[in-house]
């Protein structure tokens, strides 16, 4: 009775927030619920499903290619993180310079990767770097050096998947590190650089401080993205599971292999992964700031 | 609250509406007999079914007398894995409208959909037409003694060469008559040329297995993957240790150049007259004459090169198209109808042949033993210096080696295979290494088959 | 002294945002000079670069592999149905959770932001079954309706809205306007900013968007843009030469540009905006 009191007197707010809830139990919660489910079974999509209890989570432990994929895919999120917040706080000062002209078309130019689809920027990256005829090994060889296999060694094959998530993603945290960077008052540089800080030390002292919550916020962006890759190594596909993602193994098991109930342990892993990140970001937030 | 209501109220308007418009076309579809009711065919396809419609949409309208409002289509797909997914998901979901009416398989993914009971039996259509099919024509899609799909071509592996190159280097074609030769030749080529001239190619990826392995060396061989029991036996097999040798030499030696297939990269090497052979199946045809146009002329074609110690050559490789066995399959009979004519029907088979060559399009030697006979299928064809591609193809089927046994876990063992071979064609393990991991990582994920022919 | 320094600064500033530039524009402009190569003209290495005899052929090609005008068709009416519904329930739950106060408000806040962390892709299977049952599978609506309201939307949304000083929505109330009036009347108009700054993320997400599209939209007559495109290369006996592939995603990228370019003069602050504080 109470509840219904109190949904009653919140009505509109309830009302307004509801779609969200609708449309996430009917289109995430439940799927996963389910997925759980089948990740206890045996299952090849069309005869019935046989319960194994953890069988497949036992078969993870030892399967090679879980590991190798689960690796890359920690490889794709350090240098992600890395690459990603320097490269965009760089970029993003450069846009922030005071007396930039033709500001507007360097802000422009710089997003268009984040506005190319992936797929077909995919395409396009596996012809850069193949390893006959591609343009980065010609102009590798101008400088003397021999023709790398990018995309046919084992040992580099993760190379122009990294540079693809790089390329494709830096704008989109430039933007955000650029609103943020808008957004710290003039007077605090100005106050510094009567008391003679040269411009790194404003760097340090004044602006990465200002941008603590937003490069937090980065971070954070960048590693459920980086969980989930999947575009980038599928279609720079390199020899064997050199430079497969968790997420494309997960594809892969359930796709072209049939094995359902093993996709879907992994999907649970996957999920198990994000769900740490996720608790260690509540209480990093929480220690931080008043969202 | 009232808006609440009246909101409702529309969505049930709309909703029950849908149900009288869906409810309506079923009592159409049901009204009339003898013709097929309006409606689309929809099959799945891979590869470039816009050109089987070329042939379809003309036939239908040639039909009209039994099919006066049927359209149909095909829908493009990745692959044939990526056809079973798609079924699979419909399936699953109960969606039997949804599935298709019919679709283009191959043999390793038609298995599971057969066994699934996904897909209708048509022993009997086909039995009775077994004598006038080139031999084996239905043999991969007979499974426990039933035939589940309708065979659409049946393309043998084959050698493809460079004319010009070999007249270049004095080398006598003929003597890659053997796997053996076909190596020696190959380090003639790189000797004399001072290696600029390579045997061939090597795929870094999957398709090395693809087409070295599962469709060419491998059955040549005499290999198993799987032994009668359906233990893998991949490792200790003198049959697989055979084909992976041959290759093993082939690349070890640097006969082959390492390039993705269907790359420009590839068309550019073979431009520059870099790659002397093809050892690969007939389908190579259209992409050498798309692709390789500076080309025109130089290349011949000969059945594949068999091992001395075995003297089988290469295997067919078929492709089907399979009926989705699905209540209310209205179209059922026109699929089997349209299938006979593409099959049987000479005059039109050969319109249409011609309008593919002229566009530069793919197209399969039929498998009617009736049509074969026809001389037009010993054509000259201008892209092989005269040389008839259609004879020649006709002719790599005799005498060819049965395929590997397929199971219905060879999909997941083409990956764990392939992913071996991958590493061995990157360098990171031997061929021995490659072979060994095999064994054991089919053990270990896969275990036992289930053979079920 | 000084202006020389500050000259030295913008050069290297010049160089280096030339260097980000070409880097940036590089692969979108080598794209479009290989769609425009005639067949048989080389792409290996530096010959990629120059065309020697142009040609409008590739563009003509893809017409005839896939079926590009409903592809176009239906990438437009995924995006721009997409975009609005996205943008209405987003901003409405922005709203809700800025500038109301009623009992579980911060709970559920955090439980929305924590759904980002869950990638619905773990679940297509049984989600695939589930649109079965709505009777979505083959519409275009199953792309549309499942972000019809998402976490990064709401998040983004709220943190704008709750900047708008209070009083402005306290004195509609007492003017008597009804609850949803307000949010029409006052919000929207307030936040136009953010909702174009979201419409323009949105846009370029939804034109992008791939796997789901590729699962749920089964038949070629639905294909969105992205699942055509990329059965141009992959498929099995596909021979699709290079410059008809190139100019097929040059048909999936420059739409979106054009829009991006066309929208971006309408952000200035958007993004700037609170959004991302917390």
């Amino acid at each position: 009775m109470r509840l219904i009191n109190t949904l009653r007197k919140h009505k509109v707010p309830y009302l307004f927030i509801l779609p969200f809830f609708i449309l996430f139990s009917i289109f995430q919660l439940y799927p996963i619920v389910w997925t759980v489910w089948v990740s206890l079974t045996k299952w090849n999509g069309i005869k019935q499903p046989v319960f194994i209890g953890l069988n497949n989570y036992n078969l993870l432990l030892n399967d090679y290619m879980f590991t190798d994929a689960f690796f890359n895919t920690v490889v794709y999120w350090v240098t992600g993180v890395i690459f990603i917040i320097i490269l965009s706080l760089g970029i993003a000062s450069l846009l922030n310079y005071n007396n930039l002209k033709g500001k507007g078309f360097f802000k422009v130019v710089t997003f268009l990767p984040n506005v190319s689809a992936a797929i077909a920027i995919g395409i396009i990256f596996s012809m850069l770097f193949d390893k006959n005829i591609g343009i980065i090994n010609e102009v590798i060889s101008l400088f003397g050096i021999n023709k790398i296999g990018w995309l046919t060694t084992v040992k580099y094959s993760k190379i122009p998947v990294i540079i693809l998530n790089i390329w494709r993603n830096t704008p989109w945290f430039t933007l955000i590190i650029l609103s943020g960077l808008l957004n710290i008052p003039e007077e605090y540089y100005e106050a510094a650089r009567i008391d003679g800080a040269n411009k790194i030390q404003q760097f340090f002292k004044i602006t990465l401080p200002n941008l603590t919550d937003i490069l937090f916020f980065c971070f954070i962006i960048l590693t459920v993205n980086s969980w989930k890759i999947f575009n980038e190594s599928y279609i720079l596909k390199g020899p064997s599971t050199s430079n497969m993602s968790l997420f494309q193994y997960m594809y892969q098991s359930g796709f072209t292999a049939f094995k359902m109930g093993y996709a879907s342990a992994i999907g649970v892993v996957l999920i198990i992964i994000l769900a740490i990140v996720s608790v260690v970001q509540f209480i990093l937030m929480r220690k931080n700031s008043e969202i | 609250m009232k808006k609440f209501f009246s909101l409702l109220l529309v969505c049930s308007i709309l909703l029950s509406s849908f149900v009288i418009v869906f409810s309506n076309v079923n009592t159409v579809a049901s009204a009339s007999s003898n013709k097929y009711p309006e409606g689309t065919i929809e099959i799945y396809g891979y590869g470039q079914p816009q050109y089987f419609l070329k042939y379809y949409r003309p036939w239908l309208e040639r039909n009209r007398d039994i099919a006066p409002k049927v359209s149909i289509d095909i829908v493009q797909t990745e692959g044939a894995a990526d056809v079973r997914e798609k079924l699979t998901m419909s399936y699953v979901a109960g969606a039997y409208d949804d599935l298709p009416d019919a679709f283009y398989i191959d043999p390793v993914n038609l298995v599971n959909l057969a066994d699934g009971g996904l897909v209708q039996d048509v022993t009997d259509f086909v039995s009775s037409l077994t004598d006038k099919l080139v031999d084996n024509a239905a043999n991969d899609a007979t499974i426990n003694g039933s035939i589940y799909a309708l065979p659409e071509s049946v393309r043998p592996q084959m050698l493809y060469y460079n004319q010009k190159i070999f007249n270049e280097y004095n080398i006598d074609p003929e003597r890659m008559n053997t796997i053996e030769g076909y190596i020696e030749v190959g380090r003639e080529l790189k000797e004399k040329s001072n290696g600029k001239v390579y045997l061939s190619y090597i795929d870094p990826g999957s398709r090395t297995w693809r087409y070295y392995g599962r469709r060419g060396l491998m059955p040549q061989a005499k290999a198993k993957i799987w032994d009668d029991n359906g233990y893998p036996i991949i490792d200790t097999d003198p049959g697989a240790r055979l084909a992976f040798e041959a290759l093993d030499t082939m690349y070890s030696e640097g006969l082959l150049l390492k390039t993705a297939i269907f790359q420009p990269a590839l068309y550019d090497a073979v431009n520059n007259g870099e790659i002397a052979t093809f050892y690969i199946g007939a389908f190579w045809d259209e992409f050498l004459r798309k692709n390789c146009t500076e080309t025109l002329g130089d290349w011949r074609v000969m059945p594949a090169p068999v091992f001395k110690s075995i003297n089988l050559r290469g295997a067919p490789v078929s492709q089907y198209i399979a009926i989705v066995d699905k209540p209310n399959a209205v179209y059922s009979g026109l699929i089997k109808k349209m299938w006979y004519d593409f099959t049987f029907d000479i005059e039109h088979k050969e319109k249409w042949v011609r309008s593919m060559v002229r566009l530069d399009a793919p197209y399969a030697n039929p498998i009617s033993v009736e049509m074969l006979k026809d001389e037009f299928w010993e054509e000259p064809s201008i892209f092989y210096g005269g040389q008839s591609f259609r004879k020649m193809e006709k002719i790599a089927l005799r005498n060819g080696a049965p395929n590997l046994v397929v199971t219905a876990q060879d999909a997941e063992a083409d990956i764990i295979i392939s992913n071996e071979l991958e590493k061995y064609v990157a360098g990171v393990q031997t061929i021995d290494e490659a072979i060994k991991a095999m064994g054991e990582n089919l053990r270990n994920k896969i275990g036992k088959v289930e053979v079920i022919k | 002294m000084g202006y020389i320094k500050a000259r030295k600064g913008n050069i290297i500033v010049y160089i280096l945002l030339g260097v980000i530039t070409f880097i940036s524009l590089f692969p979108i402009i080598w794209m479009c000079i290989i769609a425009f190569k005639g067949t048989g003209e080389s792409i290996s290495g530096f010959n990629s670069l120059w065309i020697n005899n142009p040609t409008l052929k590739n563009f003509k090609n893809v017409f005839e592999v896939i079926p590009i005008l409903s592809s176009l068709y239906n990438s437009i009416f995924t995006t721009v149905m997409g975009t609005i519904t996205t943008l209405f329930f987003c901003s409405l739950a922005g709203y809700g959770f800025a500038k109301y106060q009623f009992p579980g408000r911060d709970f559920l806040f955090y439980f929305i932001v924590a759904t980002l962390l869950v990638p619905p892709e773990v679940g297509s299977i049984p989600l695939f079954i589930i649109m079965r049952r709505l009777h979505l599978i083959n519409s275009l609506w199953s792309v549309i309706i499942p972000k019809a309201a998402t976490a990064i939307g709401i998040f983004y949304m709220r943190q704008y809205i709750i900047n708008i000083p209070t009083e402005v929505i306290e004195s509609a109330r007492i003017d008597g306007s009804s609850e949803f009036g307000i949010y029409l009347k006052i919000i929207v108009p307030m936040i136009k900013p953010a909702l174009a700054t979201w419409t323009l993320l949105t846009v370029i997400a939804r034109w992008n968007d791939f796997f789901w599209p590729l699962i749920f939209l089964r038949s070629t007559v639905k294909h969105t843009l992205m699942v055509s495109i990329s059965l141009l290369p992959v498929s099995d006996g596909l021979s699709t030469p290079w410059p008809v592939i190139m100019a097929g995603t040059t048909f999936a990228i420059i739409p979106v540009v054009v829009v991006y370019i066309f929208l971006q003069r309408f952000l200035k602050s958007g993004i700037s905006a609170g959004a991302v504080k917390g």
